[in-house]
């Protein structure tokens, strides 16, 4: 690791003028949004729709990051897991802006208005695509998001009063199961909204497609969002150069992990050869989806992979330009499944898109900003806080029978 | 051979990682360029310690990376479009998807190959001897012992300055390494 990094953190930045810009996104994005609607519905739906998977992306990928970091009991990770835990929790405000979704479900998904004793691929998916179930789902990924996001941060907030080793144990228990949950509600979310569009089509990977997507654009918010606090002062002594470095690889390790992904999807389907399969991907050959193909090649894959490949890139200044390309990524990755169904000529910036996600980025904004400035910036008194740091403390020994009972030993 | 033995360095012997490291520092520090350090197990922050920079290999592994991705793109396109042009499963003769499993294979292989040689290459390996294997003591490396040499090929080479040096960090015991 050089010597040119973060830790040598620059004076804070003057972030005042800045504070006004979540509520006129709001503003702007919501009565656009709104007026959208009444203009071009369908537009609007898709629109929202596009927005909403890419908001969600944020928050499951936080969830994943809590998730894991129980599971393979971590101590670098622990500075930066509280807002972590904070943008997991956005999971009931997901929820809200699902609404409008569940309102015009009809209308974006031609499944719905589709007979089943006619269209074969429908009956083969009968007991999941209707009407009802198509609302069961999507209340049941929103709870289990709601309920694993929230007890993991309750157990992580009492430890905070407590620094009982009982909470870590607590936490591991939820991750350990909220993993299995994590992963089926995911793919559900996955397939129900937004690969349903076309609901002929299958692909086993597309859950992990949209996973490792979601999971690539987290890591590069995270990243920025823990420099940000680093510089601000939240965050200054404890985040250091090993959590930049960790970060910093894994986003390169999902680098490669979504390009595997994405091209697997696509070689087993170019391979297989059969029209069932085939008529996704040639819809986005058709006009400028083409072109989109190339730009997720090389420019969700390809730039980034080369850029982030040297071992001192992940701490310097190239993070900050690659969690801004990696946000626009993400949202053409989206878009690139979204919109050809209502684009089939191609690619369309809608003002709709960009009304939606401006709505939707100052309220997740604003929530953020709320939990963040309620509670402690990082965990107190985790266990395994002082490892994070860098810092061994002997243990303390304590003679076995005057151990208190009940306790477990670790 | 009888000539007067020519010196290859002065070894000075640590006893833990630590001391081994604030050592280093002070070597670092002092500006010296030809010198090393060995011990029983890789120590972190070592290199840090040692002002060492990125390593070089990676070069060679890119290298041989992008060889071994060229070579297969290059070797299915001539073999199914050029040489004996096949069609399988009504594909084009050449397709970069199709060639891509043995393309990224060889990129693997080839990135191996060039991490491994280069790793040679710059170690200056295989070589059968080593001034260093000849001192008695050193074979306390692989054990339980930590050594900071400094070779006589050094532009700031002096014998005195280097013992004060390695004294006041801690070494108990220096011995000058024959040639």
């Amino acid at each position: 690791m050089s010597s040119h990094t973060p830790s040598a953190t620059p004076p804070p930045l003057d972030l005042s003028k800045w504070q006004k810009v979540p509520t006129l996104l709001i503003a702007i994005g919501g009565l656009l949004a709104f007026l959208g609607a009444f203009v071009n519905v369908k537009q609007f739906g898709y629109s929202w729709l596009l927005a909403f998977m890419f908001f969600l992306s944020f928050c499951l990928g936080a969830l994943f990051l809590v998730l894991v970091h129980h599971i393979f009991d971590a101590s670098w990770s622990v500075p930066i897991r509280r807002f972590v835990e904070h943008i997991a929790c956005l999971a009931p405000v997901m929820a809200v802006l699902f609404i409008p979704i569940a309102l015009l479900a009809g209308k974006l998904y031609p499944w719905m208005s589709s007979d089943p004793l006619h269209d074969h691929a429908l009956k083969a998916k009968l007991p999941l695509f209707t009407a009802p179930m198509f609302y069961i789902v999507s209340a049941i990924c929103f709870t289990s998001w709601w309920f694993f996001s929230s007890k993991l941060r309750y157990w992580s907030l009492k430890q905070d009063e407590t620094g009982s080793a009982e909470c870590t144990f607590k936490m591991r228990r939820l991750a350990a199961t909220g993993v299995f949950v994590f992963a089926i509600t995911l793919s559900l979310g996955a397939v129900m909204w937004m690969k349903a569009l076309q609901h002929e089509w299958f692909s086993t990977m597309y859950a992990v497609y949209y996973f490792a997507g979601s999971v690539w654009m987290t890591l590069a918010t995270v990243y920025l969002i823990a420099y940000l606090l680093k510089r601000q002062g939240p965050l200054k002594d404890v985040v250091h150069e090993t959590q930049f470095y960790f970060i910093g690889s894994l986003l390169f390790a999902f680098t490669v992990f979504y390009a595997y992904i994405h091209f697997s999807q696509y070689f087993i389907i170019w391979n297989g050869n059969m029209p069932e399969e085939t008529f996704w991907y040639i819809l986005r050959e058709k006009g400028s989806w083409w072109d989109v193909g190339m730009i997720l090649i090389f420019g969700h894959f390809f730039l980034p992979f080369l850029l982030l490949l040297r071992i001192d890139a992940k701490l310097s200044w190239v993070m900050a330009p690659i969690a801004v390309w990696a946000w626009l990524m993400h949202f053409i990755d989206l878009s690139y499944n979204v919109m050809p169904i209502w684009h089939p000529e191609g690619f369309v910036l809608h003002w709709m898109d960009l009304a939606c996600i401006a709505f939707m980025a100052g309220v997740v904004i604003k929530v953020f900003l709320k939990s963040f400035a309620a509670h402690p910036p990082y965990p107190q008194q985790d266990p395994r806080f002082s490892e994070a740091m860098g810092v061994y403390i002997a243990p303390i020994i304590v003679p076995l029978e005057s151990k208190p009972s009940g306790h477990r030993a670790k | 051979m009888a000539e007067t033995a020519k010196t290859y360095g002065l070894i000075a012997e640590f006893e833990t990682p630590a001391d081994t490291m604030h050592a280093a520092e002070r070597v670092r520090d002092a500006g010296y360029q030809k010198w090393d350090v060995f011990s029983p197990f890789p120590i972190h922050g070592m290199d840090k310690a040692m002002g060492m920079k990125n390593s070089k290999v990676g070069w060679f592994s890119f290298l041989g990376g992008a060889t071994g991705y060229t070579t297969g793109m290059l070797m299915i396109w001539f073999m199914n479009a050029i040489d004996y042009p096949l069609v399988v499963g009504g594909k084009p003769m050449f397709s970069p998807f199709g060639a891509f499993p043995v393309a990224y294979e060889m990129t693997i292989l080839l990135g191996a190959f060039g991490a491994i040689l280069g790793m040679m290459f710059l170690n200056r390996l295989p070589r059968l001897h080593h001034p260093l294997l000849k001192h008695g003591r050193f074979s306390l490396v692989t054990h339980d012992r930590f050594f900071v040499v400094i070779e006589t090929s050094d532009p700031k080479y002096s014998e005195l300055e280097i013992r004060k040096l390695l004294e006041a960090a801690g070494s108990k015991r220096i011995e000058v390494v024959e040639e």
